[in-house]
């Protein structure tokens, strides 16, 4: 019990407090590091819907900008390639682009990719695998990164690091799975923010843009 | 519109905001009829509640006269009075099938403040601090309904007001599972 109260489901342990707890509340710590320099995030979600669905919407890479944060645009190249355009998680307005391959395709149960070539190096894997009792599929998702370490963190200072995207990213898939949209506060009203205010929004990931679902109605 | 805006522990504000637009399918905004002054609203006020910011528009019971709706909403109408619950659910994750409302998985856009806090996120709240999502709240003259489809709840006999209004924070219109997923 204690240890399920002190853990994220699908993160670390919360951080203590103290200025370090303050500053990293509400964010995810960086992506633990393999000895060969390598960053892994492991994350999973139960989605009340078929693996079928699922791996139809996840297999559509064009469809990606619709519920991934960030990437702008993504073009089929060929059977098993894509090109992918994302902006960097800083904030700065600038982009990455970078070439993705997949490595195996089992239809309804899982893919498996790398980039190949371009500014990122990334390889994951996802796996569609039926719940018990009816209830849906449980869907996991591992990626690794080779990015530095001072990238990774001014981008857990700044947005989102490659392990809060992928969480975030899998929420985004399983709210547009399950329900048709994406939660979204962006554009409602508000009053003046305040200088605290206007400098937690980042703190909150509220400077990110929430995916639009694909259906968003012109307000 | 005018809107109740927390400005700070012991300031709210009366002031002028922008209206709420529909952002999202399953979206509906009302013109709020009657709106209340929560118990819970004193965490607020008092500022006890942590991710409250300057400017986020209060209030978690309100009723009123649906004024526009998205495309995906099916179950109510321009003009259809309305009783708002507390609590924002999607009706289509596992939590909704089972009616446990306040902990849907799928409408809180800040998850990942509330998981720091309570180690797993509930529902989206409306007025109630970041973490519980950040939804603008209905002690205004207009607010957004998100997954109007779910919480809604028709009031259709000629009661007044009144004696509706109080169910806003207890009780969910919803009885079956949405039929409105992809």
């Amino acid at each position: 019990m204690e240890r399920a109260l002190s853990e994220k489901p699908n993160a670390e342990k919360v951080s203590q407090s103290g200025v370090a707890g303050i500053v990293l509340d509400g964010h995810y710590l960086p992506p633990p590091v393999d000895k060969d320099g390598k960053q892994w995030v492991r994350t999973s979600a139960l989605i009340l819907r078929p693996p079928s669905e699922l791996y139809e919407l996840w297999r559509d890479v064009e469809k990606a900008p619709l519920w991934q944060e960030q990437i702008t645009e993504v073009r089929v190249t060929g059977p098993k390639t894509s090109h992918w355009i994302m902006l960097t998680g800083d904030d700065s307005g600038k982009s990455i682009e970078w070439d993705s391959e997949v490595l195996n395709d089992e239809p309804d149960k899982g893919i498996a990719w790398s980039s190949v070539e371009g500014d990122s190096n990334n390889a994951g894997e996802v796996i569609f695998a039926t719940a018990p009792g009816e209830r849906g599929t449980i869907v996991t998702v591992l990626q690794e990164f080779r990015m530095s370490k001072l990238a990774s963190a001014w981008e857990t200072l700044t947005g989102r690091n490659p392990k809060q995207v992928i969480i975030e990213n899998l929420r985004h898939f399983k709210a547009l799975a399950e329900t048709g949209e994406i939660p979204r506060i962006e554009g409602q009203p508000h009053g003046p923010r305040r200088t605290t205010g206007k400098a937690k929004k980042s703190l909150y990931g509220e400077t990110i843009a929430t995916p639009t679902g694909g259906q968003r109605t012109a307000g | 519109m005018k809107a109740v805006c927390w400005m700070g522990t012991s300031d709210v504000q009366t002031l002028t905001v922008e209206d709420p637009a529909i952002l999202n399918p399953h979206d509906a905004i009302l013109k709020i009829t009657r709106t209340a002054i929560c118990g819970s609203d004193l965490h607020l006020y008092d500022g006890f509640i942590p991710t409250m910011e300057s400017g986020d528009i209060l209030g978690h019971e309100f009723m009123g006269i649906v004024e526009d709706v998205g495309r995906e909403v099916t179950n109510l109408q321009r003009g259809d009075r309305v009783v708002v619950p507390f609590t924002i659910a999607c009706g289509d994750c596992i939590f909704c099938t089972k009616k446990i409302w306040s902990a849907c998985d799928n409408t809180n856009p800040n998850a990942h403040l509330m998981e720091a806090a309570y180690g797993y996120s509930g529902s989206g709240l409306f007025g109630y601090s970041h973490m519980m999502g950040g939804y603008a709240g209905g002690q205004a003259q207009y607010v957004r309904v998100p997954f109007a489809n779910v919480g809604p709840l028709k009031i259709e006999s000629d009661l007044p007001d009144e004696k509706v209004l109080f169910l806003s924070d207890r009780v969910h219109g919803r009885r079956k599972r949405s039929d409105s997923r992809r």
